[in-house]
């Protein structure tokens, strides 16, 4: 009796921390929400007034937007396989987002062209990289720095760095929110639901998975390898310009240099999130966990006071702590 | 009868020596802008007035050319190939702003051995054969102060908005601001890095805000002020007195909140004009004249009673800007002999 009683207790305690285990080893991604949630609770020590908590919340939501959409773009580009990323995106953010706040000129009528536009300079940036680096045959990181000078230069020209500021509506709607969520915390969770959708669910996320664990393999396997990679990279550019164009809408106008931290960013977003850099293994809510971490990370920093070295040395730091814990917890399996 | 017709022909005298000094000497000269980066609005304003001022000399046959180059990658090494092949090329002066105040020494050097006129401005070099027109940064980060310890003699809380990590500039104006915090009441109780650029600065403040007490003003370094004032409005707390840095979304908004509720504030920087200083001090030099190595360019402040005059004057999305002339460059040397 007493023997089976024990058993009885022990049982589901040892199951739900096995369990806990298993969730954790099973999905990379935990790291960042885990690491995200500590910054979050150390933020909150030093915070002063009541209605902080939620502000900062609301604050990461929202900043975390920006780099969740260029970080899902980026994570497709990376699950290609080595040597694949993509280092025009601050370029094709600027030149998307210097070119439809020029169309709009602050007229509320224009906006949905306005958006269209961005979309498609997108859509000619991502045609231009892989038309580079499929028929110039160009490895993917020399393709896409170097026309992100063009790009740049470009919305040089175009504008000659004039602040364009954006229509009244589009600036409310961008910087306002329903439901306690920010309307660009919406748009990058419509985002990463469809990446979701599209990585998970159907035939050619596994295409995309299957290029990235071994090309050979996969064009022999059938998968129409040019295909998936021209869709990879038109895709993370697409993502680009509407980042551009949301963080302009945003910030009050395009800047020659706003898109300059996402060219890291995107890239950090991706590989904290426990996607493998070297490809063929991705996951999508990781992404919200590590631009989460990144915002909150700086924002605990900054609110402890510590100069800018110690700040970027512990941020250093901690990147690489759970970069090492997410993939450790992989090779464990 | 007889002293005014001397005096008058002393003074015709001395017009045409001094017109045919500056015609006759640098009208075969060739100047040349070496520029490390064209990536804000400031520098695309700088690479305007330097075009407008320097084609109009050119047009007026003071001087042969006085091309603009920039680099692409904003880096030491870049520039340093770039001045060697102005070296090559035979300008007889290159105006430069540098993309280090040390490491491009070596090139600069180089173009002085070969007899050519190094005026650096704004991004200065340290290579004692060049010309500085530099920025006193410092005073900058105290001037700020300065206007908020007269607004609150009482003091306060102030938040502090830095440049970029690591740049001499963003030091220099830091240790300025905290030298001259250190006379008065006010304590700094955040500090963050916005890059310069609104977004950035929009971003870092947002993060930083939940932990703050009340903040009686923020001191910045030129364009952060609106991106902070976004920041400030989007948490709904009540706006702090932003010390503005003369970019025009930045005065547009100080306008809307002036009429609204009569906020005031200051705003300075470097007029990008600065780059024109460059030029007549290189034609100066070029035409013989003796100017001092070390020169210090003036602040451009924006004032609660020139705020409209100005702002109308700024293109919209720019900098409030200044071109300066031949004449401000002889009064700067003048003042600085």
């Amino acid at each position: 009796m007493n023997m089976i009683n024990k058993d009885n207790n022990m049982q589901p305690q040892k199951r739900s921390a096995r369990d806990f285990l298993e969730l954790v080893s099973g999905k990379p991604w935990i790291w960042a929400f885990l690491a995200a949630g500590a910054t979050y609770l150390a933020t909150l020590l030093v915070v002063t007034n009541s209605a902080g908590a939620g502000a900062l919340l609301y604050a990461a939501l929202t900043f975390a937007s920006f780099s969740v959409i260029v970080g899902v773009g980026q994570m497709f580009v990376v699950t290609l396989g080595p040597g694949n990323v993509d280092l025009s995106i601050p370029a094709t953010m600027t030149l998307a987002a210097t070119l439809s706040l020029k169309f709009m000129a602050t007229d509320g009528a224009l906006i949905v062209p306005g958006v269209l536009i961005a979309i498609g300079v997108g859509l000619v940036c991502g045609l231009f990289n892989f038309s580079l680096i499929l028929l110039l045959r160009i490895p993917p990181i020399i393709a896409t720095l170097s026309s992100s000078f063009l790009f740049q230069s470009l919305a040089i020209w175009s504008n000659r760095g004039v602040r364009v500021k954006p229509p009244e509506l589009l600036a409310q709607f961008s910087t306002g929110g329903i439901f306690g969520l920010p309307n660009v915390a919406l748009i990058a969770l419509l985002v990463s639901v469809l990446a979701w959708c599209v990585l998970e669910k159907t035939i050619a996320g596994r295409w995309v998975l299957a290029t990235g664990q071994n090309k050979r393999a996969a064009r022999l396997g059938g998968v129409p390898v040019n295909a998936v990679r021209f869709v990879v990279y038109v895709g993370c550019a697409v993502l680009a310009g509407v980042a551009g164009f949301v963080l302009a809408s945003f910030s009050g106008g395009a800047n020659l240099n706003m898109g300059t931290e996402y060219m890291l960013m995107s890239i950090a977003v991706v590989v904290i999130g426990g996607s493998s850099i070297a490809g063929g293994n991705s996951n999508v809510p990781g992404i919200w966990g590590a631009a989460l971490f990144m915002f909150l990370i700086v924002s605990m920093l900054n609110s402890y006071g510590l100069g800018a070295g110690v700040r970027l040395m512990l941020t250093g730091l901690i990147i690489v702590s759970v970069v090492v814990l997410a993939s450790k917890r992989r090779h464990q399996i | 009868m007889k002293l005014k017709s001397m005096l008058l022909g002393a003074i015709a005298g001395t017009v045409v020596f001094v017109s045919g000094q500056a015609m006759a000497d640098t009208s075969g000269k060739t100047i040349a802008l070496s520029n490390n980066y064209a990536g804000n609005s400031w520098r695309q304003a700088m690479l305007e007035s330097w075009d407008k001022v320097a084609s109009k000399a050119v047009e007026d046959g003071v001087v042969a050319s006085a091309d603009a180059f920039t680099t692409s990658e904003n880096q030491a090494t870049e520039q340093a190939a770039q001045i060697q092949n102005m070296i090559l090329q035979g300008y007889d002066a290159i105006v430069l702003n540098a993309a280090s105040p040390t490491a491009i020494n070596g090139a600069v050097k180089e173009a002085c051995d070969a007899g050519i006129i190094v005026v650096s401005f704004d991004g200065i070099v340290t290579e004692p054969c060049a010309w500085r027109i530099a920025v006193d940064f410092k005073q900058m980060g105290r001037d700020q102060v300065k206007y908020l310890a007269d607004r609150y003699p009482e003091g306060g809380n102030l938040l502090e908005i830095r440049g970029l990590a690591g740049v001499f500039v963003d030091d220099e104006i830091s240790a300025g601001i905290h030298e001259q915090v250190a006379k008065t009441n006010f304590e700094i109780v955040g500090s963050v890095h916005g890059d310069w650029a609104q977004d950035v600065a929009q971003k870092a403040v947002a993060g930083i805000l939940p932990s703050l007490p009340e903040v009686k003003a923020i001191v910045t370094q030129g364009g952060d002020g609106y991106g902070a004032a976004q920041a400030f409005d989007a948490a709904g707390r009540p706006t702090p007195t932003i010390i503005m840095g003369n970019r025009q979304d930045e005065l547009q908004w100080w306008k809307e909140q002036k009429t609204a509720n009569g906020y005031e504030t200051t705003s300075l920087s470097i007029a990008p004009g600065v780059s024109t200083l460059g030029f007549w001090v290189a034609q100066q030099i070029l035409d013989g004249n003796e100017v001092p190595k070390d020169l210090t360019v003036p602040f451009l402040r924006v004032d609660q009673d020139t705020l409209e005059e100005i702002l109308a004057e700024t293109p919209a999305g720019s900098v409030a800007n200044v071109e300066y002339s031949q004449e401000d460059a002889i009064n700067l040397i003048k003042s600085a002999n």
